[in-house]
């Protein structure tokens, strides 16, 4: 047995164990991207460096074997930003969109591709669910929302861009008209309770993701019914309030109680509310100078109420704000995604956890605008078919419309979004995209394999699936080309992706660290 | 393409063999056929042996040899070498380029007669800046030259098909020798044909007297030199000699039988012409004389162990090695000196590898030695990679010998009886003198079973290496000798420990071994007593860039880098300043002239930024740009980069970004610091010594000319190199002669005789050809 330190703590393990192995057994987490159990290591990310014995040089622990009296040190600033500028020099070289514009410019950042996926395959209940993760309300705004998404999307630079708003609200109607319509599992009593001051989008949005995470939540309308603006502020031809109470009574459940017709400040005082409850989010719409003071706030030179743009906490910790409150311009689906990222903050204010930094946006890696030729990339696997109306312009997409629309997307997003190493890496490690401006590689993608997508701008160059096609007694396999820079993973005598990987191919996507080897099907 | 006949394929497998590790020479005997690697054969090298499509594509496409597209007839290399690229190596690329019409996305011409490629470098850094055509080289180019080289290399194509060389010797009465070196960077600058003409006129005139080729003489920046050794011993030497010199030469030394008097007395004459004859021919030529101050000088300051006998003995006449102690050290060790004799010599050298890391020789060998293994291998360096460096090559090609004899001590000291001398692919006449002299060996009985009659055995196999610069690395040569890709490893293990196919296994560079028979020849106490503190014995060095005499050099540590320039070099030469050397490549740095006065040895070098590296040693002159020279080196490491470690793959080329847009004036007021945040972290975080070093050139130009690079942020190159920020007008001294405007290659200037010519800045592609071609000094470079 070998004794060691890592970060000053002791441990043991059998000889021809590495630092990783190590630091495993410590549970002290180190991240890698090109590692994996069973294969030789690459030593190629280096995201798993660390500093040994106070030598000036850093080395890959998982490929470092371990030594008697060792000490490492695998926590400190140095050791960090190494592991930064690694993965931000891997992003200066990676070619591709984690997010797709569309899921990106949406106000509530909805996961539009996958919506758009799941649809593409008849899966509407996965749908639903999809939306309602950003989305409590889509019925509503898929009605009156302005769709900024299409607006981004990519197929825009072709023929016009995918009906994703039409889509959202073909998922919302069938899951309204179902007999089993999709309701979120709620956890455990929290024990907490948050009063809600006022029942339109942000506001129901707000109880809507709180009650999920078991909080109580008591909504406070002066009106008599919930809506808000969209009931009172919206055209009903565009709008049916059948649809509004219809979705409406979707959100609600066992952890909301709806107080109508009482208007805090003058029905009960902001002090008693304060007193009452855990914590306060203000969704009351916009507000005069008399009526923010009612409440206890100050406005800010534009008008609306003070916040933390991350947190949406008003001075008074307890008091979080949201919706027109904050804004001045009125939109919908921003009041939604308001009352949404609020919910996040209160809840970590009532685990004590709403910290400086605590409230972190998604990673995201961007390809920007595309070079010439790219949209032609992205065109290659989608259906040429041009942009869909709807029969029946009031009733919207029906069910083969829909299916037609959704194979129209381009899925500019990455297929592994949510395994992929190096954004999880630089998620964790708040790395910058940009960090080092370089000039961009086109947007390369190989659809013609059945199994696989390979889109070799995100190869990390790692080697995992050459090894991968090597062990599964792959006739031609896949090799490194060339040197250097230009290093790059490829197909042996220019052959095709098909030829190269018959059995192989979905092990090898499985083993790639990054989007770059991708499965065609799966539930992202 | 379907109609390429492969049964070479066949033959050449059935003569190398099908296991994976004959990849290398499969793929050089393929291209040597074909000229290139069509996929059908390399398909069916895959068919009929164990090498697979991954592998044989990963190989072939990591080495600089292979080509996997048809070239033309010949192929032209212009060497990009730092001592090239001083001399402006890349004009010279676009210049051959321009010439042959090859267009922007091809590298050969329309009629397919010529590809132009660039090369890292073909190690004949004094005669920058340097081309080869085929296995031919020429020295001391120009734009204007190019027409003239291409045909001059056409006209000796067709010479060289009519004619084949002989080398034989004249019997009897010793009457005294000519001698020259035909290495070749010498035969790049025509000794080839001084020897052949010296050899018809020795012949003609009825002379006995041999003319015989001979190790170079290092003063490379006279070459072809000949020397003539007279019949009393006395002995003339010849500098940048022509053909039609020879027989003038002959007639002044030797009497023919029937020739009067009359005729040596012309030949004098002509002789003293010669010295006066500067015209600007790619090669100038004129006679100097041995004693002349300079080179005394020259040879004065140095010290010969590597390159013992340097200029006196034939590079492959075993005969004359043996007559001068050759395979002395040999003897001593294999008839009465034990393993722990040997390294306790080599330890009392206090011998540091010669390869650029300095590590202890004699730890290296006890490391190996001490282990119980069964197999062991040895393994010599020779793929030296610098541009800018040509000691190894030079050794090899000139004491082959000395190289072998050192190899067989080591193997002899370590318990190893399989060696391989693993060598440079771009120096094919040093493959060719080393495996002539380990054939003449084996025969002799130096190598082989029992050497010397002892129980020590050794075979030593020859590896020649494909071109890439990461294969100096040793972990990346045993990977490139196992037939490979050439991707360092993490160390340790060491080789030492687990080295070739995972044995023990020594691995030393080709100096290294070159020293090793001196120093048990005479005691590793004579050795030690040469040199510095922590640094002893000699270093061989390759001089060159702005400096009045390039060539390999061999000095005792810690001499100073003032030194070798004023007193070795002689000295920049011209109206311009020294400005700063550039030791040890793409691993080392520039030391400013006010630094001058540092000793060379490993621990002082290191501290002023540079490294001793493999000895190569470009001296600057104030027209040279330093944050061009960075450029320069980083252009290379990020090329010849493995590519496996983030940090050197993608870190090198986001160093390169910077300094690309520095010299194109775009850089950013942050991007010297970006530099050297970046630096730090790749030399910190990089696996190999390639990445580890890649950064020095940058951080130790930015210490001590970080006023240039703030200039190149202000758009402006203080050394008028960096074309997109300079350009070229005419002053009011131009005679209206016309000269420029014929020369300029696009036009950019109007003929205008008798009148003040003007240049279209637009037009003009900074090509310098009309700077260098105006007799009035009349072109201005702001």
């Amino acid at each position: 047995m070998i004794t060691l330190t890592i970060d000053n703590k002791t441990v043991q393990v059998p000889e021809g164990s590495t630092i990783l192995d190590a630091a495993n057994k410590l549970g002290i987490e180190i991240p890698s991207m090109c590692f994996l159990k069973d294969f030789a290591p690459s030593t190629s990310c280096m995201v798993c460096v660390v500093k040994v014995n106070d030598s000036d040089t850093l080395i890959p622990s998982c490929a470092t074997l371990a030594a008697e009296s060792m000490k490492v040190q695998s926590d400190i600033p140095h050791v960090i930003k190494a592991r930064k500028t690694a993965i931000e020099l891997l992003l200066s070289d990676h070619v591709g969109d984690c997010l797709g514009p569309c899921h990106v410019t949406c106000p509530a950042k909805m996961n539009i591709p996958l919506m758009i996926r799941q649809i593409a395959e008849g899966k509407f209940t996965d749908a639903i669910k999809t939306v309602k993760k950003d989305i409590p309300l889509p019925a509503v705004l898929g009605r009156i929302c302005p769709a900024p998404c299409e607006k981004a999307c990519r197929r825009s630079k072709a023929d016009g861009p995918v009906s994703i708003c039409l889509l959202k609200r073909f998922v919302a109607d069938i899951d309204i008209e179902s007999p089993e319509s999709y309701l979120p599992e709620i956890a455990p009593s929290s024990g907490k309770h948050i009063a809600i001051i006022g029942a339109g989008p942000a506001g129901l949005s707000t109880a809507y993701y709180l009650a999920q995470k078991g909080h109580k939540c008591t909504v406070f309308d002066d009106h008599d019914k919930a809506g808000g603006m969209l009931r009172y502020g919206v055209d009903r031809q565009k709008l049916p309030h059948k649809v509004l109470d219809a979705e409406i009574a979707l959100t609600m459940n066992s952890n909301i109680i709806f107080k109508n017709n009482t208007r805090i400040g003058s029905d009960i005082s902001i002090e008693e509310v304060k007193k009452d409850f855990d914590a306060i989010f203000i969704a009351t719409g916009t507000l005069d100078q008399e009526q923010a003071e009612l409440l206890g706030l100050k406005l800010s030179s534009k008008g609306t109420v003070e916040i933390n743009s991350e947190t949406y906490q008003t001075e008074n910790p307890k008091i979080f704000a949201g919706g027109n409150a904050i804004s001045k311009t009125r939109l919908a689906v921003r009041s939604v995604a308001h009352g949404k990222e609020a919910a996040n903050s209160i809840d970590l204010f009532l685990l004590n956890k709403l910290e400086p930094g605590a409230v972190v946006s998604e990673f995201n890696h961007r390809m920007k605008r595309l070079l010439e030729g790219e949209i032609e990339t992205f065109m290659a696997s989608a259906d040429k078919t041009q942009r869909i109306e709807p029969s029946q312009v009031e009733v919207g997409f029906n069910s083969s419309e829909a299916k037609s629309d959704s194979h129209r997307c381009l899925h500019c997003d990455c297929r592994k979004v949510d395994s992929c190493k190096l954004k999880n890496a630089a998620q964790q490690f708040q790395a910058k995209s940009n960090q080092f401006d370089a000039p961009r590689k086109h947007f390369i993608q190989y659809y013609s394999h059945p199994d696989i997508i390979y889109e070799p701008g995100k190869c990390i160059d790692c080697g995992l699936c050459i090894q991968t096609a090597q062990k599964q007694k792959e006739g031609l396999g896949l090799t490194f080309i060339g040197r250097g820079f230009d290093v790059k993973v490829s197909v042996p005598f220019d052959k095709s992706i098909e030829q190269a990987l018959k059995t192989a191919a979905l092990s090898c996507a499985a083993n790639c660290p990054t989007g770059a080897l991708a499965p065609k099907h799966n539930d992202n | 393409m379907c109609d390429i006949d492969l049964t070479f394929v066949d033959n050449c497998i059935d003569r190398i063999g099908k296991t994976p590790d004959k990849v290398l020479p499969i793929l050089q005997a393929v291209q040597q056929n074909y000229g290139y690697l069509p996929q059908e054969a390399l398909e069916k090298v895959c068919d009929i042996t164990e090498i697979t499509p991954a592998s044989i594509t990963g190989i072939s496409t990591f080495y600089d040899q292979f080509r996997h597209q048809p070239a033309g007839k010949h192929i032209i290399k212009v060497c990009v070498g730092t001592a090239c690229h001083v001399k402006g190596a890349n004009l010279i690329y676009e210049a051959f380029r321009r010439y042959l019409g090859i267009a922007d996305d091809k590298d050969t011409d329309p009629q397919k007669m010529f590809t132009v490629e660039k090369v890292a470098c073909l190690g004949c850094c004094m005669l920058a800046p340097a081309v080869q055509i085929d296995d031919i080289i020429f020295g001391h180019l120009s734009n204007e030259h190019i027409p003239i080289v291409v045909k001059d290399f056409l006209e000796q194509e067709t010479a060289r098909q009519q004619k084949a060389s002989t080398q034989d010797y004249a019997d009897g009465k010793y009457f005294g020798e000519i001698r020259i070196c035909l290495d070749s960077s010498c035969v790049a600058s025509g000794s080839g044909k001084v020897y052949e003409a010296l050899k018809t006129a020795v012949e003609q005139l009825g002379i006995n007297v041999v003319v015989k080729s001979v190790g170079c003489p290092g003063m490379s920046f006279l070459a072809p030199i000949v020397e003539v050794v007279s019949a009393n011993g006395t002995s003339f030497r010849y500098a940048r000699i022509r053909p039609e010199n020879a027989r003038e030469i002959v007639l002044r030394h030797f009497k023919p039988r029937q020739i009067g008097r009359k005729i040596k007395n012309t030949a004098s004459f002509m002789l003293d012409k010669i010295l006066a004859d500067r015209v600007g021919k790619p090669v100038t030529r004129y006679s100097i004389d041995v004693r002349d101050r300079p080179v005394t000088l020259f040879l004065e300051k140095q010290k010969h162990i590597a390159t013992e006998h340097c200029g006196n003995i034939n590079p492959i006449d075993l005969d004359e090695y043996l007559n001068n102690d050759g395979f002395k050290a040999l003897e001593k060790c294999v008839k009465g000196m034990s393993s722990d004799d040997i390294i306790s010599q080599i330890k009392l050298s206090g011998l540091r590898g010669r390869g650029g890391a300095g590590f202890q020789t004699s730890l290296k060998w006890t490391d190996v030695a001490n282990n119980n293994a069964v197999k062991k291998y040895i393994v010599c360096n020779g793929d030296e990679g610098d541009p800018g460096a040509f000691m190894d090559r030079m050794l090899m090609e000139s004491y082959p010998y000395r190289i072998i004899e050192g190899f067989t001590i080591a193997a002899y000291a370590i318990g190893a009886e399989e060696g391989h001398l693993y060598i440079r692919a771009e120096y094919p006449l040093a493959v060719k003198r080393i495996t002539e002299a380990i054939n003449k060996c084996r025969d002799k009985g130096f190598l082989g079973k029992n050497i010397l009659g002892s129980d020590f055995c050794l075979d030593i196999k020859i590896v020649a290496g494909a071109g890439a610069f990461v294969c100096g690395e040793e972990t990346a040569l045993l990977a490139s000798i196992e037939g490979k890709r050439g991707i360092p490893r993490l160390r340790p293990p060491y080789p030492s420990e687990s080295g070739l196919w995972g044995k023990p296994t020594l691995i030393n560079n080709v100096e290294t071994y070159s020293l090793v028979p001196w120093i048990i020849r005479n005691g590793g106490k004579s050795f030690s007593a040469l040199g510095s503190a922590n640094s002893k014995g000699t270093k061989v060095f390759a001089l060159a860039g702005k400096v009045s005499r390039g060539g390999l050099i061999e000095v005792p540590m810690g001499i100073t880098i003032r030194q070798i320039v004023e007193e070795i070099g002689g000295g920049i030469g011209g109206d311009l300043a020294f400005k700063a050397v550039q030791i040890g490549g793409p691993s080392g740095g520039c030391v400013p002239a006010s630094l001058s006065d540092t000793p060379v040895d490993y621990e002082s070098l290191t501290a002023v930024g540079a490294i001793i590296g493999s000895g190569g040693l470009v001296v600057l002159d104030e027209s040279d740009c330093m944050v061009d020279i960075a450029r320069y080196f980083l252009e290379f490491t990020q090329y010849q980069s493995c590519g496996r470690c983030t940090f050197c793959r993608i870190g090198t080329r986001r160093m390169l970004d910077i300094l690309e847009r520095l010299c194109q004036g775009q850089g950013k007021p942050d991007d010297i610091d970006k530099l050297e945040e970046l630096a730090i972290m790749i030399k910190q975080t990089s696996l190999c010594g390639l990445g580890k070093t890649a950064p020095n050139p940058v951080l130790s130009t930015i210490e001590y000319f970080r006023d240039e690079y703030l200039a190149h942020i202000e758009k402006k190159c203080p050394a008028g190199k960096c074309t997109a920020l300079i350009t070229y007008s005419v002053t009011d001294d131009c005679i209206g002669c016309t000269l420029c405007a014929q020369h300029c290659p696009v036009d950019a200037i109007p003929i205008n005789p008798y009148s003040k010519h003007e240049i279209d800045t637009e037009k003009c592609i900074r090509c310098d050809t009309c700077r260098k071609i105006c007799p009035e000094n009349a072109i201005k470079v702001e």
